[in-house]
């Protein structure tokens, strides 16, 4: 469920890290997160940059709740929890260029995603957001990168309002870096992009990088942590198990 | 030897002027020095009653400033030239900053890496909209670092991020587009009409309230942390020193 194509641009080469289940509009399963943080952390070695995309009509619908509505003790919650934060923390971390392609939606969990690149892409149409309260999790495992992103104001308010935001308003807030008019443009403009950033000097990229990381503290682990810890704090429990069971899934 | 940046006091409104226009202003070590003359003077007089409320920071010429001085980095005879010169921006940019009266920037052209830098650290900025803007420090194989704390609190460190790793200029009209200017006229011809304007708004406001607005915003934002800033020169330098930057600079200077 989770594939890599090389794909070779000018002289650049590209990991192209797919998330491969189009049919469960690639929601994530503890599995696929696992593969994910392995491809991501293995691409660098071969590759001069890395697009993550998604199959399908979307990039992706956040976590498989099917799984986490089988699991009242909370275990599958709790494994996806802990394998999106590695997977934001390994894409911060590299240091070649990460570019997300979030084409049609990037919803919940793969919205928390985009918190870890270094350019995120969509188009206007796209629906993203963190709609999680509502079914007793707590969005907190995203917020130490997605307040990097958009402003404090701006992150509260999306983080609290379990609601869908279109591409162009996640563009004005500095969610999403570039917006295209159709979600078939989002994953050449993002691989024209990660080609673009491929091509600049490596130590001035990773220096530049690191720095940044630096500068806005997403190499602080201990707020990582706090973060992962306190949206794990609610798995299993009855609220979570309650609003779950009402899912129609 | 003309004076390399000039102050220029009249009642509430202090302009500083890089003065290097046959170099677009590039960022000189001996420029850095006259311009650190230049806050000696206004640190000076800051506090007594009849100082300014708004400083003008412009350049002579057809460029605000066009970065670093490529004489200077491209070590050849003194090596500890490029640190030296790194670490007297960063103090100005601290100083700039860290001043008690509304720093308005007047972009007059061309504002690039550091130049672009200066443009960052100033409260409020206008700039025409084909004016060219921006960091292409990675191109050359540099790491913004000095800049990168005045970007990140500009525009934010999701678009710091892209706009830093990316490279490559802006115009005018992107620069205001991502807030990294305040306001942007349509023909640099429009610029000081729109300048005068502005910084008569904001001389009229009262003196009081916009020192102690802009040391709390200074606060809150950690613009009064020196520190990082001279960790960001060493850092600058360190990969300005490698042999890949330095090769990539003496190509740009042919």
């Amino acid at each position: 469920m989770i594939r890599v194509e090389t794909i070779h641009r000018e002289d650049r080469s590209i990991a192209l890290v797919l998330l491969d289940r189009p049919d469960k509009r690639n929601a994530l399963t503890p599995e696929m997160l696992e593969a994910l943080c392995e491809a991501l952390e293995h691409a660098p070695n071969s590759h001069d940059a890395m697009v993550l995309a998604g199959e399908g009509k979307l990039f992706c619908s956040g976590f498989d709740l099917s799984l986490c509505k089988a699991d009242p003790s909370g275990g599958a919650m709790r494994s996806l929890l802990t394998g999106l934060s590695r997977a934001c923390t390994i894409m911060r971390r590299t240091e070649k260029p990460v570019v997300i392609a979030a084409h049609g939606g990037a919803i919940a969990g793969g919205c928390a995603l985009l918190g870890g690149a270094d350019v995120v892409v969509s188009d206007v149409h796209a629906k993203l957001g963190y709609p999680v309260t509502k079914i007793g999790v707590s969005p907190a495992v995203s917020a130490p990168f997605f307040c990097l992103n958009v402003s404090q104001g701006a992150a509260r308010e999306r983080l609290l309002l379990p609601e869908l935001i279109a591409g162009t308003l996640a563009h004005e807030l500095g969610l999403v870096h570039e917006l295209v008019d159709t979600n078939e443009e989002v994953r050449t403009r993002s691989l024209d992009i990660a080609t673009a950033l491929a091509g600049k000097p490596p130590h001035a990229y990773a220096a530049t990088k690191r720095w940044l990381n630096t500068l806005e503290g997403s190499d602080d682990s201990p707020l990582i942590k706090l973060a992962l810890e306190t949206s794990l704090s609610l798995t299993g429990g009855p609220e979570e198990q309650r609003l779950l069971a009402a899912l129609g899934l | 030897m003309p004076k390399l940046a000039l102050l220029d006091i009249q009642g509430p409104v202090a302009t500083l002027t890089l003065n290097r226009p046959d170099a677009h202003n590039a960022l000189s070590i001996a420029m850095l020095a006259d311009a650190h003359a230049c806050m000696d003077e206004l640190e000076a007089i800051a506090e007594r009653p009849e100082s300014p409320t708004v400083l003008v920071f412009t350049g002579a010429g057809r460029s605000f400033c066009a970065g670093m001085d490529l004489k200077e980095v491209i070590i050849e005879s003194d090596p500890t030239l490029p640190q030296q010169l790194l670490e007297s921006l960063a103090r100005l940019t601290f100083r700039i900053r860290n001043l008690p009266f509304v720093v308005v920037g007047r972009v007059n052209g061309a504002a690039i890496g550091g130049g672009c830098g200066l443009v960052t650290v100033c409260d409020l900025a206008i700039t025409h909209e084909d004016a060219k803007l921006g960091f292409p420090e990675v191109d050359l194989g540099l790491c913004p670092a000095v800049v990168a704390p005045w970007l990140v609190r500009k525009v934010g460190p999701g678009r710091a991020r892209k706009v830093l790793l990316s490279g490559g200029l802006l115009s005018g009209a992107q620069a205001l587009e991502l807030g990294i200017v305040t306001a942007t006229v349509e023909t640099r011809d429009q610029l000081d009409e729109a300048v005068e304007r502005l910084v008569e708004a904001e001389a009229a406001g009262g003196r009081a309230a916009l020192r102690a607005t802009k040391e709390l915003l200074n606060t809150l934002d950690g613009s009064d942390d020196l520190d990082i800033l001279l960790q960001g020169a060493k850092l600058s330098a360190a990969v300005l020193a490698t042999e890949d930057a330095q090769n990539r600079l003496k190509a740009r200077r042919k």
